[in-house]
C-alpha cells in the first residue's frame, strides 16, 4: 500500500540514480513548474498591497519547482522505488472509450468541425465496447450484454427517473417520432428494447454453452 | 441545552418529511452498493453519484449525498472484511482482523460489530456536532480574512503530515493543487491564468471534473493492471449479531474509538485518516492478550470501525461551521453545495437553519438506515463482491461520462475527466497520492482570496498574518506540526503507523 522509503533495495541503477520513480517525479513536477511559470510569464505580479494575477501562481511554480529540484537531489542520495510497471493498453482504451462517448453524445463545435450528437444511444455503448478492450479477458458478447443493458438501464434513470438533460437519440431519428409520443415514450420504448435484446443475448449464449464464446 | 434540542427537533421535523426520508435510504443503499465494489474507495462513489442529486432541493441532495458517504465508508469496510481488499486508508486497519474473522466463520459477526459500532459512534458525533455547531460558528465569525488564510495554511501542513509517503510528495501535490485553483480568470482583475486561450477554462478547472478523473478513471487504469486476485471469503457468513460475549468484548473498543474518532475528526487537513490506526493501536495496547490481534480479535474490528465513523462524521464539522473542508470528500460536499447554491460556512447555520440541523438530523436516521439496510443485505452484497473487474470497469466508465456530462452538458468536460485520468495515473505511478492534491484544490481559491484580502485590508503587509494574535497561533501550530513531522525519529514512527 505505502511506498516504503526503506525498500531495501541498495542496488545502484546506473549513472548513479538510485531512486528512479523519485527522479522522473522531481522531473514532472520541474515540467509542471516550468509550464506554469511559462504561462503567467506576460500577466503582471503587482506588488503585496496591490496583488496582481501572476503573483500566487508564479510563487507556487517557484515552490512546486523546489520540491521538484530536492526530489531530483533525493533521487542520486538515498535508494528508493523503481518505475514499476507501466501499462499502456488499459489507460489507453480507457481514455479512448471517454472520448468516444464525449464526441458522441450531442453535436459540438471543435474549431472548423463538429461532432456527430448520436445521443446516448449510441455513445453509452460506444464507451462501454471501446474501454472494455482494456483487458483481454472479456469476451465480445460479455460487453455487448453488459453495453446494451446498462445503456437501456441508465437511460431510464437519468433521463426518466431523474430528469437530466442528457440527449438520447440522433436527431435526425428523434423527428421521426409522432409528436404526441412526448419525451418519455420513445425512450422507454428505447429501453425496453435495449434491455429485451440483452436478456435474448444472455439467454442464447447460455444455450450455445459460454465455454465456447470465443475470445477477442 | 434547550436551545440544541429545539434545534435537532428542527432538524428532525426535516429529516423526517417523507422525501428527505427516501432520499436518506436511497443514498445509503446505493452507497453501499458502489462502496462494496472492490477497488472504489468514499471518494470515487462520492464522485461518481454526485449527479444522481443534481435534481432534487438542496435540503434532499445533501442529505441524499451525506447518505452515499455513510453507504460507500460501510460498503468499504464490508470488502474489507470479506475480500481483504480495504477501499480506502481508513478500511485498512478493519481489513486486518475483519478478515481473519471472516475466514473463521465469523464474517457475519464482525459485519454485525462493525454496523452496531458504526452507530453508536455515529450517535455519539452526530450529538457533538450539534453541541459544537453553534458556538463554533460564533467563534468563525470573529475570523477575519487573516485568521482564514493561517487555519487553511495549518490544515494543509497537517494533510501534507498526514498523507502517506514521501512528506515532500504530498507537499508538491498540494501546490500542484492550489496552482491549479488559479486556472481561469483572475476574480479581481479578469485576466486570463493559465487558459491556454480556452474557453472552457475559463471559469477555472471544475472541481467535480477533477475530482472524478483523479478518483474514478485513474483509479481504473491502475486497478486494470493488478492481476485480479481476489479473495472472496468462502466460509459461511454466520450469525449477524453477536452474542453478549461478544458485546462484552466489544463495548469499550467501541466507546474508546468514538473519543478517538470524534476528537481527530475535529482537526483540520484529514485527522479523521488517523483514527482507526489510534484505535487499534490503543486496543493492542490495552489488551489482556495482544497476540490475539492480526489473527481475528473482535475488538481490532469493534475500534477501528467506531472510530472510522466518529471521524467520519465529525469531520463535517470543520465544513459547515468554518467552510474548510478537511478531506477529500467533504471536498466534495462543497461541490456539492456550490452547485446547489449554498456557500458552505458559518452563516449556513443563520441563513438556512433547515439546511443546517435537517443535516445533522439526518445523520443519525442515515447511521440507524445503514444499521437496519446492511444486515439483512449481506447475501446480495456478497454476491456484488463476486463481479469481475472486467464487467465493472466499463459501468464505471459509462457512469463516469454520464455523470460528468449531465452536469453541466459540456463534452469537453467528459474529455477532461480522461485528462485528468491520465495526470491521476501518471501521478500514482510516480508515487504522490491524489487526495492532497484534491484538497489544495479546494482550499485554493478560499487561499487566494484571503490572502488578497488580509493583504489589502494591511496594505500590503505581510506581517499582518502574526500580529494577528489568533492567527499567529495559528500559524504556530502549522509549523510546530511540520518541524515535528522532520524530526527523523518521529518521521520512522509515523511511516510505521502507516505500514502496520
Amino acid at each position: 500500500m505505502n511506498p516504503s522509503r526503506g525498500d531495501m533495495d541498495i542496488q545502484d541503477r546506473g549513472l548513479g540514480v538510485r531512486s528512479p520513480q523519485d527522479l522522473a517525479g522531481g522531473l514532472a513536477l520541474l515540467a509542471l513548474a516550468g509550464l506554469a511559470l511559462w504561462l503567467t510569464w506576460s500577466l503582471p505580479q503587482g506588488t503585496l498591497d496591490a496583488t496582481g494575477p501572476a503573483m500566487l501562481p508564479r510563487w507556487l511554480a517557484v515552490g512546486l519547482g523546489l520540491c521538484g529540484l530536492a526530489l531530483v537531489a533525493g533521487a542520486f542520495r538515498s535508494p528508493g522505488e523503481g518505475l514499476g510497471d507501466w501499462s499502456l493498453r488499459g489507460p489507453a482504451m480507457v481514455t479512448a472509450g471517454i472520448v468516444a462517448f464525449a464526441l458522441t453524445i450531442r453535436s459540438f463545435p471543435f474549431g472548423p468541425v463538429s461532432t456527430p450528437g448520436l445521443g446516448l444511444i449510441a455513445a453509452g455503448p460506444l464507451s462501454i465496447l471501446i474501454s472494455g478492450y482494456a483487458t483481454s479477458d472479456a469476451s465480445l458478447r460479455e460487453r455487448l450484454c453488459l453495453a446494451l443493458g446498462l445503456t437501456g438501464f441508465c437511460m431510464v434513470l437519468f433521463a426518466d427517473v431523474l430528469n437530466l438533460p442528457i440527449p438520447l437519440f440522433p436527431r435526425s431519428v428523434q423527428v421521426l417520432f409522432p409528436a404526441d409520443w412526448g419525451m418519455k415514450t420513445p425512450l422507454r420504448l428505447a429501453a425496453a428494447i435495449l434491455i429485451g435484446a440483452t436478456v435474448l443475448l444472455v439467454l442464447s449464449g447460455r444455450k450455445r454453452n459460454t465455454g465456447e464464446v470465443p475470445h477477442v | 441545552m434547550s436551545e440544541l434540542l429545539s434545534n435537532l427537533g428542527l432538524g428532525l421535523g426535516v429529516a423526517l418529511h417523507l422525501q428527505n426520508l427516501a432520499l436518506a435510504f436511497v443514498g445509503c443503499l446505493v452507497g453501499t452498493l458502489i462502496g462494496v465494489l472492490p477497488g472504489v474507495g468514499a471518494t470515487a462513489t462520492i464522485a461518481m453519484l454526485l449527479p444522481i442529486t443534481f435534481g432534487f432541493p438542496p435540503v434532499g441532495a445533501l442529505i441524499m449525498l451525506a447518505g452515499i458517504y455513510y453507504g460507500a465508508q460501510y460498503g468499504g469496510s464490508t470488502t474489507a472484511i470479506l475480500v481483504n481488499i480495504p477501499g480506502e486508508g481508513t478500511s485498512v486497519v478493519t481489513a486486518v482482523d475483519g478478515h481473519q474473522m471472516a475466514r473463521q466463520g465469523r464474517a457475519g459477526i464482525a459485519l454485525g460489530v462493525a454496523a452496531i459500532g458504526s452507530f453508536a459512534a455515529g450517535t455519539v458525533a452526530t450529538l457533538l456536532i450539534a453541541a459544537l455547531g453553534a458556538p463554533l460558528t460564533r467563534l468563525a465569525l470573529v475570523f477575519g480574512p487573516a485568521e482564514y488564510f493561517s487555519l487553511m495554511l495549518m490544515g494543509l501542513v497537517f494533510a501534507m503530515v498526514l498523507a502517506h509517503g514521501s512528506l515532500l510528495k504530498a507537499g508538491a501535490m498540494i501546490l500542484l493543487g492550489i496552482l491549479l485553483s488559479t486556472v481561469g480568470l483572475d476574480l479581481e482583475t479578469g485576466d486570463q491564468r493559465m487558459t491556454f486561450g480556452l474557453p472552457v477554462l475559463m471559469d477555472g478547472i471544475d472541481f467535480a471534473v477533477l475530482a472524478m478523473g483523479l478518483f474514478g478513471i485513474a483509479e481504473i487504469m491502475r486497478n486494470l493492471q493488478g492481476n485480479e486476485q481476489r479473495d472472496v471469503v468462502r466460509q459461511a457468513i454466520g450469525r449477524l449479531l453477536p452474542n453478549r460475549d461478544d458485546l462484552r468484548q466489544s463495548y469499550k473498543p467501541v466507546m474508546r474509538g468514538t473519543v478517538i474518532g470524534s476528537i481527530l475528526g475535529l482537526l483540520p487537513g484529514n485527522g479523521a485518516v488517523l483514527a482507526p490506526f489510534a484505535s487499534y493501536a490503543m486496543e493492542k495496547k490495552l489488551a489482556k492478550d495482544p497476540s490475539r490481534f492480526g489473527k481475528g480479535a473482535i475488538e481490532g474490528v469493534a475500534g477501528p470501525e467506531s472510530a472510522n465513523n466518529a471521524g467520519a462524521q465529525t469531520s463535517f464539522i470543520p465544513l459547515l461551521t468554518l467552510g474548510i473542508p478537511p478531506n477529500a470528500v467533504m471536498a466534495l460536499m462543497v461541490g456539492a453545495m456550490t452547485i446547489q447554491g449554498i456557500i458552505p460556512g458559518p452563516q449556513v447555520m443563520t441563513t438556512n437553519p433547515d439546511l443546517f440541523w435537517g443535516m445533522i438530523a439526518s445523520m443519525w436516521i442515515g447511521n440507524l438506515m445503514l444499521l437496519v439496510i446492511n444486515l439483512p443485505l449481506v447475501g446480495v452484497w456478497v454476491r456484488l463482491l463476486k463481479v469481475p473487474y472486467r464487467l465493472m470497469f466499463p459501468a464505471i466508465v459509462m457512469f463516469c461520462c454520464i455523470g460528468i456530462y449531465s452536469i453541466g452538458s459540456l463534452p469537453t468536460d467528459v474529455l477532461f475527466i480522461a485528462l485528468f485520468g491520465i495526470a491521476g495515473y501518471v501521478l500514482i505511478k510516480l508515487g504522490f497520492e491524489p487526495a492532497p492534491l484534491l484538497l489544495g484544490f479546494v482550499l485554493g481559491k478560499l487561499l487566494e482570496e484571503n490572502l488578497r484580502r488580509a493583504l489589502i485590508l494591511s496594505r500590503g503587509e505581510i506581517a499582518t498574518f502574526v500580529t494577528h494574535p489568533v492567527s499567529l497561533g495559528l500559524l504556530l501550530a502549522a509549523a510546530a506540526l511540520l518541524a515535528l513531522a522532520l524530526i527523523p525519529k518521529l518521521n520512522k514512527e509515523r511511516d510505521e503507523i502507516f505500514t502496520e
